[in-house]
């Protein structure tokens, strides 16, 4: 009996060993041999860290790479003169698709990559796409299509003094309510290395540029930008709370002039120790930890951006992703390139090599995966990714006209006038925008 | 015929230096008005052309023909522009008024003469030639409210602190202020080479009848000057009606709107948000005003005051 046990075992062990071979020799790396990608890249942590691994794929595949790097403002011109000429002979390109998404799907820019995901000839099993996390999958995702595989994720989220939050005996905030008090509590008290009194919060207050920020505390209230049949909701009672939130926690326990201040500024001044907290973009946190520039160096603590009175998540879900145009001539070797690109070896690769904020849970996961970037985020931002949204701009096509339209009210509220007649103003801007760029 | 080549190549090119000669004014303008064309008669129509269009430039539709429509919507409808149009003449009135009295002021001080007259003139003639873009982004940093200077220069008065570029009834004169920080030199300049022309025989009556310095002054130095100072007044009043560079840097129109001048708004509508044709039609606004009061101020400087 025990040698039938002993052979049916072999026999198992070895069928399956022949099973997993056969599987691995179903996917073929080589079968675009020799073919050519053309691929765009937006000068970017991680085009950095991906660029020096890119030889490994060619001698994987046997397809040449011909990368192009630009800084964002000319790539994204380039793309978007490229693919507007309808002769583009882009076969890969980085693309963000909260920004551009719905206007290319609509042009008919995009190729769709549902299809390959599904085929098995082209994406092999290991590369487990419900591996990434939640809303990251969600956020590139325009029409109901998947225009490709996200590469980096980011989220507004709160940044804190560690140090100023203990010794005033203060709890870090977890609801807006306690944003709010935390910041009235700690406003003007000394943080500065040398004794100086600091702000309460910082964020920033410049017009479009607030937009992106304070689509967390929009969401947190429980507003959005649009209703389902796309009609602007931003003066809906809740997104008027949110507005009015946002100005008055700048204007009275916020730095003077929050009305000017972008990233830059807000993050200078609390990376000088002259604010307690700033919610921002996370993947900031080089900027907050700089060696050379910063005072505030480890004693920041990252946190989930503050749930709302129904306890709705804040965060929000910004991906950087990967995409094809509709005009590529190779396809599936730029999908094969699109999948490697994202596959779990490559993630961990540019993630613990740069620090580069990737987009899968296994890699958050993995005690190595994430020893480049503070506890604290990595725990936040592998949660966050899962619970927020993806729509830290509003759904439209005139994306930036639209964020100048609300971050007038924001600025409006920042400075004390009427926010609801702002909210009010900002949604018939968004109608008359929405009529004139989005008519079939 | 010792040189059969050159021979040859002066008979094949003869066609060619008859040409020449008999056509010079012909010959040697062409060049030049082919590139004025393609570089600025053909963008100049053809602004005026997409002005009458609407274009959404990123969508796969083309360009309409919707006639005068771009400009009822400026004037009737649009707030933005209304508000551009008003910024960018109170910021051209505020800059040129006070980069006129300043620029006249220095020449006068500048044309006596004391010691290291040229170190010092060099020394004032130095913001106009930094970098626009580069004198902005210092400017921002001593206007930041939090961690600039300039509150703590005004906070030695008795002032402040102010928010500046920050405040929305500050941000243009704070503008204007770093503009005329940039650009009263060349008011400057060009008074001292009216002034060095100056005949000297009115003053020499002048002081046989006994005229106060002041009354040399107004009497004879300002009406002298006046063609002078007409001219610097055109050339600033030329460049603060389009000045992009500082506005854009330093505020990119805001807080809100209270620094979106024509320039910065057009700039806007055609490069953010892809509005071609309104943008054209804003441009041929924004040159129309420039051109009439260039008009304005050359029919001045001809005529009296």
């Amino acid at each position: 009996m025990k040698i039938w046990k002993a052979i049916v075992a072999v026999g198992l062990l070895a069928g399956l060993l022949l099973a997993s071979t056969a599987q691995a020799q179903q996917f073929n790396w080589q079968q675009f041999k020799g073919t050519q990608l053309r691929v765009l890249l937006n000068k970017h942590p991680w085009q950095a860290a991906i660029e020096p691994h890119l030889k490994d794929f060619e001698a994987l595949t046997g397809i040449k790479l011909i990368a192009e790097v630009y800084p964002e403002d000319q790539f994204r011109a380039k793309v978007l003169v490229e693919l507007t000429s309808g002769a583009s002979s882009i076969d890969v390109f980085m693309t963000m698709p909260a920004q551009e998404g719905l206007k290319y799907m609509r042009a008919g820019w995009y190729q769709p990559v549902d299809e390959f995901l599904k085929d098995p000839s082209l994406t092999p099993s290991e590369y487990n796409w419900n591996d990434f996390l939640d809303k990251t999958r969600e956020a590139m995702v325009a029409e109901g299509k998947l225009i490709g595989p996200p590469i980096q994720v980011e989220n507004v989220s709160l940044m804190y003094r560690k140090d100023v939050f203990q010794k005033y005996n203060v709890k870090v905030p977890t609801t807006l309510d306690e944003l709010e008090a935390a910041a009235k509590a700690l406003n003007g008290k000394p943080m500065t290395d040398d004794g100086q009194p600091g702000f309460g919060i910082v964020n920033r207050g410049k017009r479009a540029a607030a937009t992106s920020m304070f689509a967390g505390m929009l969401h947190a209230m429980g507003g959005t930008w649009l209703t389902p049949s796309r009609e602007p909701a931003i003066n809906s009672d809740e997104a008027v709370a949110a507005i009015d939130m946002w100005g008055r926690l700048l204007r009275l326990y916020g730095p003077p002039g929050s009305e000017n201040n972008h990233w830059y500024e807000a993050s200078s001044i609390f990376s000088q120790g002259k604010a307690a907290m700033y919610t921002d973009a996370n993947s900031l946190w080089p900027v907050i930890e700089d060696k050379d520039k910063s005072k505030v160096i480890g004693k920041v603590g990252y946190a989930l951006f503050p749930k709302g009175p129904k306890g709705q998540p804040g965060s929000t879900v910004a991906v950087w992703g990967l995409g094809m145009p509709k005009t590529g001539k190779n396809q599936k070797a730029a999908w094969l390139f699109m999948q490697w690109a994202t596959n779990k070896d490559q993630v961990f690769k540019v993630q613990t090599e740069k620090g580069v904020l990737g987009c899968r849970d296994s890699v958050w996961k993995d005690p190595k995966g994430k020893a480049k970037v503070p506890a604290d985020l990595a725990e936040s931002l592998a949660q966050g990714s899962k619970i927020g949204t993806p729509l830290w701009n509003p759904p439209v096509v005139a994306v930036a006209e639209v964020r100048d339209a609300v971050g007038a009210a924001i600025v409006t509220s920042i400075q004390g006038g009427d926010v609801r007649a702002a909210a009010n103003k900002a949604a018939a801007d968004m109608k008359r925008i929405m009529a004139e760029t989005e008519k079939k | 015929m010792q040189n059969p080549s050159l021979a040859a190549e002066a008979r094949s090119a003869s066609w060619w230096t008859l040409f020449v000669e008999r056509h010079p004014v012909f010959v040697f303008t062409t060049p030049a008005a082919v590139v004025v064309f393609i570089l600025m008669v053909f963008p100049v129509f053809y602004t005026v052309y997409m002005s009458l269009h609407s274009w959404f430039a990123s969508s796969v539709t083309a360009p309409e023909f919707i006639g005068l429509a771009n400009f009822r919507r400026a004037f009737l409808e649009d707030e933005r522009f209304r508000n551009a149009i008003w910024l960018t003449i109170y910021f051209t009135i505020l800059a040129t008024a006070l980069q006129v009295v300043l620029g006249v002021a220095l020449a006068l001080l500048l044309n006596r003469p004391f010691r290291g007259k040229g170190f010092f003139r060099s020394i004032f003639l130095l913001p106009m030639v930094a970098t626009p873009v580069a004198i902005a982004l210092v400017w921002m940093m001593m206007y930041n409210p939090t961690l600039g200077v300039m509150n703590y220069l005004v906070g030695l008065v008795g002032l402040g602190p102010f928010k500046w570029v920050s405040d929305a009834h500050l941000v243009i004169p704070a503008l204007a202020a770093v503009d005329t920080w940039e650009w009263t030199p060349l008011i400057t300049l060009i008074t001292l080479a009216g002034l060095a022309t100056l005949p000297l025989e009115p003053y020499e009556s002048a002081l046989i009848d006994g005229a106060t310095p002041a009354q040399m002054f107004w009497r004879i130095t300002l009406p002298l000057l006046r063609p002078t100072i007409m001219v610097a007044l055109l050339f600033r009043s030329i460049d603060c009606l389009k000045t992009f560079d500082i506005i854009y840097v330093m505020t990119a129109g805001g807080p809100g709107f209270a620094s979106e001048t024509l320039n910065v708004y057009t700039f806007q509508v055609g490069l953010f948000y892809f509005h071609i044709g309104y943008a054209c039609s804003l441009l041929v606004i924004l040159f129309a005003l420039v051109m009439g009061v260039s008009l304005l101020l050359i029919k001045v400087r001809r005529g009296s005051w």
